[in-house]
């Protein structure tokens, strides 16, 4: 039977962060330098707020302690505290749990990570960035989701394991990403699309969700140099280079998917068309004609069309290649 | 803590802030692991009902039943093991289409081996995950660490590619570097009917791309402040994709797809060290790449016969075809970032500088790979000063016929970043940064110049070209009238400047308005433009006024604009910038009409927006509804003139119970783009006026292609427990239309105009299909404690038409052109299978 929230708050501990057999079987080693200096989180909410520990928690949230128990964050921060008693559980990132152990009902007594939980999402944030600012989150103040109000707790949530990894709040980074960006998702299904709803890439691969230099998000510092990362023959520097392709992969690619062959923008002729207009060369008008059931059966139209002869279009490293025979 | 516990979130390979291999899985499971987990009927709480919802408003998602771990000694040990058979009764198994990026074969495979050791007593882990479908989809990793201290990692991944289902080389050693015609063809003596027999008679086959990829990771906490990471990858692509060939004009020579072979090796390693303190981060980065080809060139021989058109001219038999594959090329980078916190702002203050190197020194191929002539002779075939534009293939198919021998490429890169944030009151956010961005080609010119001929420019299309037009892709002397020719690479320097400055408000609790005002200053080299000026600005707003709804706008205005536009800006690095160039009478022929602009070089106006909503209809509820609208209009009267694009989404999730749960959604979205070109009229292509409506590019000539694509997507998802047994099943329907429809102001615009009446004219062609429908239905029946068997269907069927390959399905001979890929091809396939999961 679950106590009455009058019998919670007699039974509170006066102190103690975690329930005492976890002290009294602690102490033997150090705490991990990642969680050697963590500590009750700060609830601007509830200043007077004073911690009861882990027990004091569980003895309500059973449950999600046996869910929480087998993710990273508990069996580092339950040997954390093991090692160092000071060291605390659930309050690291819930912050003091007095008050709301005794007002379980009152919104922001304890910070949560939850749409109606009565904690502003920039205090939510921040007490994630206080173990986890830096590095691939270095750039998270100002960038695209935080202007727009994301939290933190929107795409991650550690209370249970619910992805393989990553402490994500769905089943992977792109069911993940497609919370919200389910537009995008769907371009993936497209006749040819990067192998992503197939599982063997994520969204993460190419962007960094938490902030970065650019602006859509790209975990390096162009566009090519994103691509590169998987397609490294396309780097040369080529003999003889194509400018639009040096310039940006996506002038011609739509990354996400797309309705024609190899991610292209446009099907082909057009898509060289709008650049290309040429003397004796392929700047005139194909119709149906030029299919391969057509009257005038065309190679600028069939198959890889204008790439059956500039097929090195990425850049040629042959002598005789300056338009990309060879 | 500055960066305690970074170990814990940072993902399985590199993290989210450098390098790829952020996920192994396969679509058997893209989860990589939680489809088989079981949800817990106690649900999230037993203190409520329901589940909580993200700050946005999305349900979060039950929990799955806690792990019930051996004990051995310090250690606890838990996993799934998962083993089955996949049967694949009928269908289209090597349909390219199917078989993208998956290879599900008829036999066993191993669903998932996941099994983690934890010492509770000091954090320590160790983790096995691993899945093979096949030999060529498979992935095991291997992960051992302690939480907040140090994490290992090894992995190896194979991951299938088919590129072509139905090709039909007629070479010999496709796969190879060398590709020989069989018997039955004749290298550039083949007539039309062998040509088409030996296609015919070609076995169909199936082309594809494997990446086997291995790696190593390790990370650890120096300090509670410091981190370090190194991270090293190895990946190998073997394979052969259709490619192609160039032996000029069908019907003067011949135009085929040959087979690329695919043999490389690609080395990234990224390593670094991070520091998070009270006041100051720190990130120093280095990233390093190296590709390595295993070939060249690959050869392949042409079994086209060189005619040429003009009377008496000889074309010389030149077969012998050559391509260039991808030079080795290494890469480095090494990036820093500082940043300092501004306590009594609130904010912080953040500079980041980079700098990189890519290079490459290929020893260079021969120009040519001919034995005896090239180009054409007027009576005979001997060389001689009575057949000036015949070239004498040794002279040409050795090292010693370059200018250097290898490419000696390389580009520097450069960048560097500032940004400050302030939030000087809890209602403001100040943001500026200001990016710097670099791009040095650091080489000096390649010179198309043959020192034992004296000759400048290169033979075009192997030879071909000038065996058939007399004079055309054939190298010139010092002294020429052929203004046109290469005779030198070019150099594509880029310096990019990039700022912003924005503000945020939260005027009340619920609400957030933002202005963000930037400006982009893009200076190419040797392009129409040599600057490039984008300005715009975007208003943002959050509202959260309904405990229910969260919404999101976002509204884009973009102008770009620039200095003059050339629209030949490559005189330099043509023969007519040689010394003693003397233009024909009538002058140097244009490349192109004044009237083009190049869409990454022309002015546009851009406005785009974007609104999401969240809503929660009830507890369990939730509905999902995004649209977004991009338009662009360029200032182009020949090029492109417009390009649009827009979308909507609406999802459905609802959570009845812990074990329930139901999705679904609605998806559109279009594209249409608009461009124009205009023909060249003179049959000499000899036109020195490059001005739309002049005799070179009349106004009866011009044309306008309007391409519209259009998606239509739907799926869902049921996952539901019936007693003992959970059902899961799911829709997956994508449906995409394109259509290219077209107008021309005369018949002079078509590339047959004797077809169709004078005056203008309209048309479209036959619209671009691909429809696929999937439905997968599992039952998961538990057998006994920690064991369930689960039996599964997946159907998948596929519909495409694409007017590129039309008529491939009779013949890949087609008009004097030899084809390989027979093109994207429907197909229909299920699957059925049985697994047998043990809760380890």
């Amino acid at each position: 039977a679950q106590q009455t929230r009058e019998e919670l708050s007699r039974n509170l501990p006066a102190s103690g962060l975690s329930n005492e057999e976890v002290q009294s079987t602690g102490r033997t080693l150090l705490a991990a330098p990642g969680f050697a200096k963590a500590k009750v989180a700060v609830n601007p909410a509830f200043p007077d707020a004073t911690p009861v520990g882990e027990r004091t928690c569980t003895a309500c949230h059973q449950l999600e302690a046996d869910h929480f128990t087998h993710t990273l964050h508990a069996l580092g921060l339950h040997a954390a505290n093991k090692a160092d008693a000071s060291i605390p559980v659930c309050e690291t990132c819930h912050g003091p749990g007095s008050q709301h152990a005794q007002a379980p009902l009152t919104k922001g007594s304890i910070i949560a990570y939850t749409k109606n939980g009565g904690t502003p999402i920039d205090v939510q944030t921040q007490t994630c960035l206080t173990c986890h600012e830096g590095g691939p989150r270095d750039h998270w103040l100002g960038s695209i989701h935080q202007r727009n109000g994301l939290s933190c707790s929107d795409c991650h949530n550690p209370m249970a394991k619910f992805s393989v990894e990553g402490s994500l709040a769905k089943s992977s980074i792109n069911d993940t990403c497609a919370q919200c960006h389910q537009d995008v998702r769907m371009q993936f299904n497209r006749r040819s699309h990067m192998p992503l709803p197939e599982g063997q890439m994520s969204c993460a691969d190419c962007h960094n969700p938490h902030g970065s230099l650019t602006a859509p998000l790209l975990k390096t510092n162009t566009v090519n140099e994103t691509c590169y990362q998987c397609h490294a023959e396309k780097r040369g520097p080529f003999l003889f280079e194509h400018p639009p392709v040096r310039e940006s992969c996506l002038n011609c690619h739509s990354p996400h998917g797309s309705n024609q062959n190899t991610l292209l923008v446009a099907p082909i002729p057009f898509l060289c068309q709008q650049c290309h207009t040429a003397q004796r060369h392929p700047d005139n008008l194909h119709t149906m004609q030029s299919t391969g059931t057509g009257s005038n059966p065309d190679f600028r139209v069939m198959g890889r069309g204008c790439l059956t002869c500039h097929a090195n279009i990425h850049g040629s490293n042959a002598p005789s290649g300056p338009k990309f025979h060879e | 803590a500055g960066v305690a516990a970074m170990a814990c979130s940072s993902l399985a390979f590199a993290d989210s802030g450098i390098g790829v291999d952020l996920w192994r899985g396969n679509k058997l499971d893209p989860t990589a692991g939680t489809r088989s987990e079981t949800p817990d009927e106690n649900g999230t709480t037993w203190l409520k009902p329901g589940q909580n919802r993200s700050p946005t408003g999305n349900l979060y998602l039950g929990p799955f039943t806690p792990p019930q771990p051996e004990q051995y000694g310090d250690w606890r040990g838990y996993g799934t093991l998962e083993v089955g058979v996949l049967m694949v009764p009928t269908g289209d198994q090597r349909n390219a289409l199917w078989n993208r990026y998956a290879d599900w074969k008829e036999g066993p495979i191993l669903g998932l081996l996941d099994y983690t050791l934890e010492r509770a007593s000091d954090g320590t882990y160790a983790n096995f995950r691993g899945s093979r479908i096949s030999d060529d989809d498979e992935y095991y990793q291997a992960t051992f660490g302690r939480a907040g201290a140090f994490k290992v990692q090894a992995f190896v991944r194979d991951m299938p590619n088919i590129v072509s289902g139905n090709a039909k080389p007629v070479w010999n050693g496709v796969g190879s570097n060398r590709l020989t015609l069989p018997s039955g063809l004749t290298p550039g003596g083949s007539t039309p009917a062998q040509i088409a027999a030996a296609s015919a008679a070609a076995p169909e086959r199936t082309l594809s791309v494997t990446r086997e990829k291995q790696g190593l990771s390790y990370s650890m906490f120096l300090t509670p402040e410091w981190t370090a990471y190194a991270n090293v990858t190895d990946e190998q692509r073997r394979g052969a994709r259709p490619y192609g060939g160039s032996f000029f004009f069908p019907g003067l020579g011949g135009s085929m797809e040959t087979v690329k072979p695919i043999d490389d090796s690609t080395i990234n390693v990224n390593g670094g060290f991070r520091y998070a303190g009270a006041a100051w981060r720190m990130d120093f980065s280095y990233s390093g790449s190296f590709y390595r080809d295993a070939n060249t060139r690959y050869t392949f021989e042409s079994p086209f016969v060189m005619a040429s058109p003009v009377p008496g001219a000889l074309s010389a038999p030149v077969y012998q075809g050559q391509m260039s594959t991808e030079p080795d090329n290494d890469y480095h980078n090494l990036q820093a970032t500082l940043t300092r916190k501004l306590p009594s702002l609130n904010g912080e203050v953040s500079l980041s500088a980079a700098a990189g190197r890519m290079q490459q020194d290929d020893t260079l191929i021969a120009p040519i790979d001919c034995r005896g002539v090239f180009g054409v002779g007027f009576g005979d075939l001997q060389l001689g000063p009575q057949n000036p534009l015949l070239g004498d293939c040794s002279q040409w198919n050795t090292p010693a016929a370059l200018s250097r021998r290898s490419a000696k490429m390389r580009i520097d890169t450069s960048m560097v970043d500032a940004r400050m944030v302030l939030n000087p009151t809890s209602q403001w956010t100040l943001r500026g940064n200001v990016k710097y961005d670099r791009q040095d080609y650091r080489t000096g010119d390649y010179l198309l110049y043959n020192p034992l001929t004296g000759q400048y420019g290169y033979i075009a299309e192997n030879g071909s070209q000038p065996s058939i037009i007399p004079g055309e892709g054939f190298p010139v002397g010092r002294f020429t009238e052929v203004g046109n020719m290469r005779i030198r690479n070019i150099p594509l320097d880029i310096q990019t400047v990039d700022a912003n400055l924005g503000a945020d408000w939260k005027f009340d609790d619920k609400n957030t308005l933002g202005v963000t005002f930037g400006y982009n200053r893009y200076e190419p080299t040797h392009r129409e433009r040599s600057e490039i000026n984008d300005s715009s600005v975007k208003l943002t707003w959050i509202n959260r006024s309904l405990d229910a709804l969260t919404l999101r706008v976002n509204y884009t205005y973009l102008k770009q604009s620039g200095d003059r536009y050339d629209y030949d800006p490559y005189e330099e690095f043509v023969s007519a910038s040689l010394p003693g160039y003397t233009p024909p009478a009538g002058g140097t022929p244009v490349i192109t009409t004044s009237a083009m602009r190049k869409y990454d070089m022309s002015s546009f106006d851009q406005n785009k927006l974007d609104v999401m909503a969240t809503l929660a209809l009830r507890d369990d509820m939730t509905v999902s509804a995004s649209a977004r609208l991009d338009r662009k209009s360029y200032d182009a009267r020949i090029g492109r003139q417009d390009y649009d694009t827009g979308s909507a989404t609406l999802q459905w999730e609802w959570q009845p119970a812990a074990t329930t749960n139901l999705s679904a959604f609605l998806g559109y979205d279009r594209s249409r783009l608009k461009m124009s070109n205009v023909n060249d009229a003179l049959e000499n292509g000899a036109g020195t006026d490059p001005s739309l409506g002049g005799p070179t590019y009349p106004y009866d000539a011009q044309w306008w292609l309007r391409d519209k694509q259009r998606n239509y997507y739907a799926g869902a998802l049921f996952d539901h427990r019936i007693g003992r047994v959970r059902v899961d099943a799911g829709w997956n329907y994508t449906y995409s239309r394109g259509t290219d429809s077209y107008r021309y102001a005369g018949p002079d615009a078509l590339a047959y105009p004797t077809t169709v009446p004078p005056g203008p004219g309209s048309g479209a062609f036959s619209p671009m299909v691909y429809r696929v429908n999937s439905f997968n239905l599992g039952v998961t029946i538990p057998i006994v404690e920690r064991v369930s068997l689960r039996v599964f269907d997946y159907y998948e069927r596929g519909r495409v038409d694409d007017w590129h390959y039309l008529g491939f399905d009779q013949s890949r001979y087609i008009g004097g052109m030899l084809y390989t890929d027979g093109g994207p091809q429907s197909y229909s396939n299920n699957v059925v299978g049985m697994l047998v999961n043990v809760k380890l």
